[in-house]
């Protein structure tokens, strides 16, 4: 079955009826989203791509207001108008306002402008008792009432559906640029970017990527031309006038591998050095992109199945060990089975699991997506 | 199953029980005593049942199981300089003070992390980061007594999370004690962790999902240096128009504050901060980061502030002299002191271009109900201060009447598409205006949230949301059956 709601209410109601039917429902955005659970047979498919839209873009005031079905890139367009943009720069232009909040996607600006949690001011939300829950607001401050915009985020579409979100934008800046360089180890390369991340820089991006035995650290910088230069030339390497030169590969390719697994960690920032310097000499080790300046490391396996398996779990054990947190992002349907075992239930998961009973009493959003 | 302790008689068996549990040092009960925790720095207050004064986390715990079993409330507070009466027991029950638990446990400076206890002043925390080239971000104005547990149960804001954020864009890590005595860590020093995000939900719940006795917090490199800007302007209107022309200008100041001119002739009164006694608004602006074209944005908001009318400006050339300008605006609201024996401070949000016409109407408030309004606020992020000046000594009607006025100063501030607070909380002040801003459905998804933390109704009640017994306009029910 699928469901194509028109608008919030329309959507609010569909959620309804598919409740007290008792019908699991599987919602999509853009489809993009690396390793989407299948859609069983029996699941209806709620398609947002009909609640699209900008709703209000002010300028001065510095906010957008669009519906959740809107293609993140037609949203970045709209604003290029007015010169502004969305500091938001995930994988998948083809993603939908709606999937980046409730997949948590970033890329590599995070550092810089925060990430979807905080650019995120407002919401409203279709829930399965055919409500609309706002939250949150237009304004850049707000401290009314629980802030349910920081539940949705990461939420994957658990606890209802996303139709309408408010974002801060900022000006599109005046200059950007980039540089790469090589580096000798992982322990010279998160040296020179963690002594980018103690100045006032704010670079765009600080990536360092591991591939074939070599180390590279990119740098990215965005704004007045004098920081950008000092950035730059403080990252040292040779420099590329388009950053989307080095950093869209770097952020597509992982989620573009179609092969093997990719495991995404969170580990503290002075974790990177021994947790990057030990995947790369696991079997099957492909390659490793860490955004240096969150500990937000990707790492690309590759082997037979037994292969990929004992890596897999050697990568999440050394996030766990070294105090961060790590999963599959992109995985070969025959090793799923095998890696789901491997979940564990985050700290605070009865919280987790009382919110979805609350929100979801049926049970019918998204079934079996675990909470972690 | 335990007895629930009655009404009245409460303190006393409550006090043995609680003695019992934890110690005498741990227990305050006489009325002297307990007269210390009747009020914050808002305008209501209420007697607590008891005060406990933890020492760490297993005592929290003990404590909560211990209430959770006699069915009664527990009410966290940190400094007590809330301005919506967050800490003040409105139901009674034990007030629990964080004073003894006010450590930083560690400063990991190579993880850009500090693991504090709530108890800990705001300010201690930047002032031991400060060697290792790093600081906290939050900044409220009262850093120098505000606790940071306060500002995680608040999402406090300051004069400089402008440009990098409040406190909930500053925190990896909570350990709470929910009301039942479960202890739960949640995050650490990862930038994120796995689930629902907990912990953005639990920054800024004002003490009603539970207790947090530990933080874990972002530590951000000190800006290699800054530039402060002050501009006098002749009215309020045209000071606006330059925060409005500043931020359409793609510039990204720290920090922009406007105060009008009652406010700064009060500030100049106690603090000297050298601001000129006869502009209508005075704004202060600072940029900083990195020092190449720092003062390339310093010459466009001086172009831009003259541009719209300021007739002069000042820059500070030395520490000392910011130091000075900034003395003014931190120690506004206890210059107010100066103009009237009390004040009641609002702490509504409009969209930024919203400021004149929404600033006009605070001042035909304050025509209407024969009060003076002071106006101190951070108008980049179009957050205002009105302060409501009055005499609480002319009795009951007066504050009142203050409130009342408060309230049309909210409704003005939702008219404009805005928040009925930004920064300081619902608590007991606002959550008879909840509703005012979110409607019975959004109100119902927030308390989805509550039940699943605290289903027993315990944590820091009569908070947030409207209770009929405070409420009869706005209770939830009524507004269900609208
Ligand atoms: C002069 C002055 C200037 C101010 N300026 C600003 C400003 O610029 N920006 C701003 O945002 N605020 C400002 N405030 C308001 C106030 O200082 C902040 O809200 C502050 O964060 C409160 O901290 P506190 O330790 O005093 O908390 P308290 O007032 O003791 O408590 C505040 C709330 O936090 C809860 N709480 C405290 N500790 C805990 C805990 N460990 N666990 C769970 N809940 C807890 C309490 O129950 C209560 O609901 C100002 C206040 C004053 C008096």
């Amino acid at each position: 079955m699928q469901l194509d709601p028109s608008d919030a209410r329309e959507c609010a109601a569909a959620l309804r009826s598919a409740a007290e039917a008792r019908q699991t429902v599987r919602v999509r955005g853009g489809g993009t989203k690396a390793d989407p659970d299948e859609a069983l047979p029996g699941d209806a498919v709620l398609r947002t791509r009909g609640l699209s839209g900008v709703v209000d873009h002010v300028p001065a005031d510095l906010t957008v207001t669009v519906r959740a079905g809107t293609l993140l890139r037609d949203v970045q367009a709209a604003l290029a108008e007015r010169g502004q943009f969305l500091p938001l720069d995930p994988p998948h232009g083809g993603a939908t306002i709606g999937g980046v909040i409730a997949a948590n996607s970033n890329g590599f600006g995070t550092l810089r402008y925060g990430a979807v949690r905080d650019l995120l001011i407002g919401t409203t939300t279709a829930l399965t008792d055919g409500t609309l829950a706002r939250a949150g607001g237009r304004v850049v401050k707000n401290v009314a009432g629980y802030d349910l915009n920081k539940l949705l985020v990461g939420s994957l579409g658990t606890l209802g559906v996303i139709v309408e979100a408010t974002f801060k934008v900022l000006p599109l800046p005046a200059t950007r640029g980039a540089s790469v360089s090589s580096a000798t180890d992982a322990t010279s390369a998160f040296a020179r970017a963690g002594a980018i991340v103690r100045t006032s820089l704010r670079p765009t991006a600080l990536v360092v990527d591991h591939e074939r035995g070599a180390w590279r650290l990119v740098v990215a910088a965005a704004g007045e031309q004098a920081v950008v230069d000092r950035t730059l030339r403080e990252a040292g390497g040779d420099h590329v006038a388009d950053p989307d030169r080095l950093l869209v590969p770097l952020r597509d390719l992982l989620a573009a591998a179609a092969e093997g697994a990719v495991v995404r960690a969170t580990i503290p920032l002075a974790a990177q050095p021994p947790f990057a310097g030990g995947v790369s000499r696991l079997d099957g080790f492909e390659r490793l992109v860490a955004d240096a300046g969150t500990g937000i490391v990707h790492v690309h396996l590759r082997g037979d199945d037994a292969t990929i398996a004992a890596s897999t779990v050697a990568a999440i054990a050394s996030a766990r060990v070294l105090g961060g947190s790590a999963r599959t992002e992109r995985v070969a349907p025959s090793l799923r089975r095998h890696l789901a075992a491997l979940r564990t239930e985050p700290p605070g998961h009865f919280l987790m699991r009382r919110l979805k009973d609350a929100f979801d009493p049926r049970g019918i959003l998204e079934p079996e997506r675990s909470l972690a | 199953m335990a007895t629930p302790f009655v009404a009245g008689t409460r303190g006393a068996v409550l006090h043995r029980g609680l003695v019992d549990l934890l110690g005498e040092e741990q227990v305050l009960w006489q009325k002297h005593d307990l007269q210390l925790y009747e009020y914050d720095g808002a305008v209501d207050t209420a007697t607590p049942d008891a005060v406990v004064i933890p020492r760490d986390t297993a005592d929290v715990a003990n404590l909560a199981r211990f209430c959770s079993e006699h069915n009664v409330p527990l009410v966290p507070r940190g400094a007590g300089t809330g301005l919506s009466g967050g800490a003040i027991p409105v139901e009674g029950g034990v007030v629990v003070s964080f004073a003894r638990m006010s450590r930083i446990l560690e400063l990991d400076a190579a993880n850009l992390r500090a693991v504090v206890q709530p108890g800990l002043v705001n300010l201690h925390l930047s002032t031991a980061a400060a060697p290792h080239g790093l600081y906290f971000v939050p900044d409220p104005s009262s850093q120098k007594a505000c606790t940071i547990g306060g500002n995680v149960a608040e999402n406090s804001g300051g004069p400089h999370t402008l440009a990098y954020g409040v406190t909930t864009n500053h925190v990896t890590g909570l350990e709470i004690v929910l009301t039942d005595g479960t202890i739960v860590r949640l995050g650490g020093k990862a930038h994120e962790s796995e689930g629902y995000d907990l912990i953005g939900l639990f920054v800024g719940s004002e003490g009603t999902l539970g207790l947090i006795t530990e933080i874990t917090v972002r530590l951000s490199p000190l800006p290699e240096d800054k530039r402060t800007v002050m501009a006098a302007f002749p009215t309020m209107d045209l000071a606006s128009e330059a925060v409005s022309a500043i931020i359409a200008s793609g510039l990204v100041p720290s920090a922009i504050e406007l105060m009008d001119q009652l406010a700064t002739v009060a500030v100049e009164a106690s603090v000297g901060a050298g601001y000129p006694l006869d502009a209508g608004a005075i704004l202060l602006a600072e940029v900083d980061g990195p020092r190449d074209g720092l003062d390339d944005h310093r010459a466009r908001i001086e172009e831009l502030c003259r541009a719209n009318g300021a007739t002069s400006i000042r820059v500070a050339e030395t520490a000392l002299e910011r130091d000075r300008l900034w003395a003014g605006r931190k120690g506004a609201f206890a210059a107010m002191g100066r103009l009237a024996p009390d004040y009641y401070v609002q702490d509504g949000v409009i969209p930024r271009t919203r400021l004149p016409d929404v600033l006009r109407r605070i001042a035909e408030v304050g025509e209407r109900y024969g009060v003076r309004i002071a106006n101190v606020f951070h108008a980049g992020d179009g957050n205002l201060h009105p302060l409501i000046l009055f005499d609480g000594s002319l009795g009951p009607d007066v504050l009142r009447q203050v409130k009342a006025a408060g309230v049309e100063i909210l409704r003005a501030c939702l008219d404009a598409g805005g928040s009925i607070t930004g920064e300081h909380g619902v608590g007991m002040e606002k959550n008879c205006e909840l509703p005012l801003q979110y409607g019975p459905d959004d109100l119902a998804a927030m308390l989805h949230v509550k039940r699943a933390f605290d289903p027993a109704g315990l944590a820091n009640p009569a908070k947030i949301f409207p209770t009929p017994s405070r409420c009869r306009e706005f209770s939830l029910h009524a507004a269900r059956s609208v």
